[in-house]
């Protein structure tokens, strides 16, 4: 009896089952609506809170040197960008690069952020350091102006880091109706003293990339910026790091280093002239503690010096972008003069002068072709990390914002 | 020499604790509350790179795009959210 009635009920689910089917199936075909089709189909499209953009940039260029002439570029930067939600972004860059060994992949950062209010936001990762302005938000090449970086403010550092690893916290709020400052503040690995043990001809240099620190101690870091006026168009900023820098359990370990640097940008209408200009300008000072370094002139024997070192540039350019004329209306024209000065009595000390003016034509607001003519006076600062402090020399570039 | 560092570091901690302090107590009623996103974009976007123009992404991009130049660029979060919001009205 049991066994029948398990059966039975068997059968009617069966039965009840079909049935529903078979009526949806008469439903949907008796209401087939097109726009809900549609409306259906779009869905399936929408977007989501989780969101992935890839952008980035790259370059190309020829380079008339004093020794030679040659064809510069193959590079491109991909950035990656993902918005988890409303509050989290990560963010990361990749450098791909033709180098004399074959191609170089270059990490340039990767850090996450979290927006925990209006006026704070959290970051850690390997971030570009708001040391000055031109390593986080100048640098990229289609918003640089000239085809080269100032002396001094090169892509791994030399006189102040580029980026590092670390945490920061950083926001903007208003001070008074008009003005505004934003600030940031972090802690990271830090520069890393070159001891000379190993490499004596650079006894007391600073190196900036430390995936894995050398001591215990972090370096702290910040920037504010103050924008007084009712535009924004002016805006100055103060940075700081500080941190010891020698390698645990050395001599060094107590060596210190202190780093400040001053920043201008002023990007205002002229409208006498139908132009935009733009003034951007930044100083660093990088001093390290007083040490004692094997001297590679005089083996066996020890030398020492004050361990200062100077960059700066000052940039003005002045696009005529308000001229009614379809050819000027895309130029741009620009001078900078920049200088480098290491430790002069440091075997690698000396000091350099660069003078760089260029005339920019832009395609669009992120596609640029750069000529640029390039002075070089040097006394022997080693910047050593590029061709162009061979000195004088012809630059144009072609640089492109994806 | 040593006590000039010191005194540099001081002015610079307390510059960044007095920023601190400002962030706690500021004012809603400024200039980004009374300006446009329009305003805001022309007046912003053209600090460090040309003004990008609206057409140049869609609303989802711009939404990405705008969190990411609210930390690369500073920005406050009500210049942020009304250039974006402009950006998307005007593509
Ligand atoms: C303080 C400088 C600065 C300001 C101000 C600024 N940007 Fe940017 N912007 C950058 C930098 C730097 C990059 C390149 C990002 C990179 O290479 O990591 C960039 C990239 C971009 C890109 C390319 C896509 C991307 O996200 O990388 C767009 C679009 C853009 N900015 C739009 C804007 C808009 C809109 C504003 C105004 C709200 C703005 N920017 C203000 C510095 C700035």
């Amino acid at each position: 009896m049991n066994k029948l009635l398990k059966v039975y009920l068997l059968l009617l689910t069966m039965f009840f089952i079909s049935g529903t089917l078979f009526a949806q199936n008469e439903e949907d075909f008796d209401k087939e609506d097109p726009v809900e089709d549609l409306a259906k189909e779009v869905n399936t499209l929408k977007p989501g809170l989780s969101r992935f953009l890839m952008r980035g940039y790259a370059h190309a260029g020829i380079e008339f040197l004093k020794d030679n002439t040659t064809f510069v570029g193959g590079s491109f930067n991909p950035i990656f960008l993902w918005q988890q939600s409303k509050r989290l972004l990560f963010e990361s860059e990749l450098e791909l690069e033709l180098t004399q060994d074959g191609t170089e992949l270059g990490l340039e950062y990767a850090d996450m952020s979290y927006f925990i209010n209006k006026y704070l936001t959290v970051r850690m990762g390997k971030f570009l350091l708001p040391y000055g302005t031109f390593g986080e938000k100048l640098h990229p090449r289609w918003i640089n102006r000239l085809p080269s970086n100032p002396l001094g403010f090169t892509h791994e550092g030399q006189v102040g880091p580029m980026s590092d690893l670390g945490v920061e916290i950083r926001g903007a709020v208003y001070v008074t109706r008009n003005a505004w400052i934003n600030y940031s503040l972090y802690v990271v690995n830090g520069p890393k003293l070159n001891d000379g043990v190993d490499e004596p001809e650079e006894g007391g240099q600073l190196h900036y990339n430390n995936y894995v620190d050398n001591n215990k101690a972090k370096s702290i870091g910040g920037r504010i910026g103050i924008l007084p006026l009712y535009n924004s168009s002016l805006e100055i900023g103060l940075s700081g790091q500080f941190g010891k820098v020698g390698t645990s359990k050395t001599a060094y370990e107590d060596i210190g280093s202190q780093l400040y640097a001053i920043d201008l940008s002023y990007v205002t209408r002229l409208d006498f002239m139908k132009s935009m200009l733009d003034i951007k300008g930044q100083w660093n000072r990088v001093s390290v503690d007083q040490a004692s370094y094997s001297d590679p002139e005089n083996a066996g024997q020890n030398y020492t010096f004050e361990n200062v070192s100077n960059a700066y540039y000052a940039q003005l350019s002045i696009k005529t972008a308000f001229v009614d004329n379809d050819f000027f209306n895309k130029l741009e024209f620009v001078g900078r003069y920049s200088k480098l000065e290491l430790p002069s009595k440091a075997v690698w000390g000396g000091e350099d002068t660069q003078i760089t003016v260029g005339i920019n034509y832009w395609l669009d607001w992120r596609t640029v072709i750069k000529f640029a003519y390039q002075t070089l006076d040097s006394s022997g600062a080693d910047d050593g990390h590029s061709s162009l402090t061979q000195g004088d020399a012809f630059l144009i570039h072609w640089s492109i914002g994806f | 020499m040593k006590s000039k560092k010191h005194i540099i570091n001081l002015v610079l901690g307390m510059s960044f604790a007095t920023a601190l302090f400002v962030v706690g107590c500021s004012s809603t009623e400024n200039a980004a509350v009374a300006k446009s996103g329009a305003e805001l974009w022309g007046e912003n976007c053209v600090r460090c790179h040309n003004a990008p123009s609206p057409t140049a992404f869609g609303d989802i991009q711009w939404e990405t795009i705008g969190q990411h130049m609210r930390i690369r660029a500073n920005l406050t979060a009500v210049q942020t959210d009304k250039v974006v919001e402009f950006l998307k009205m005007a593509n």
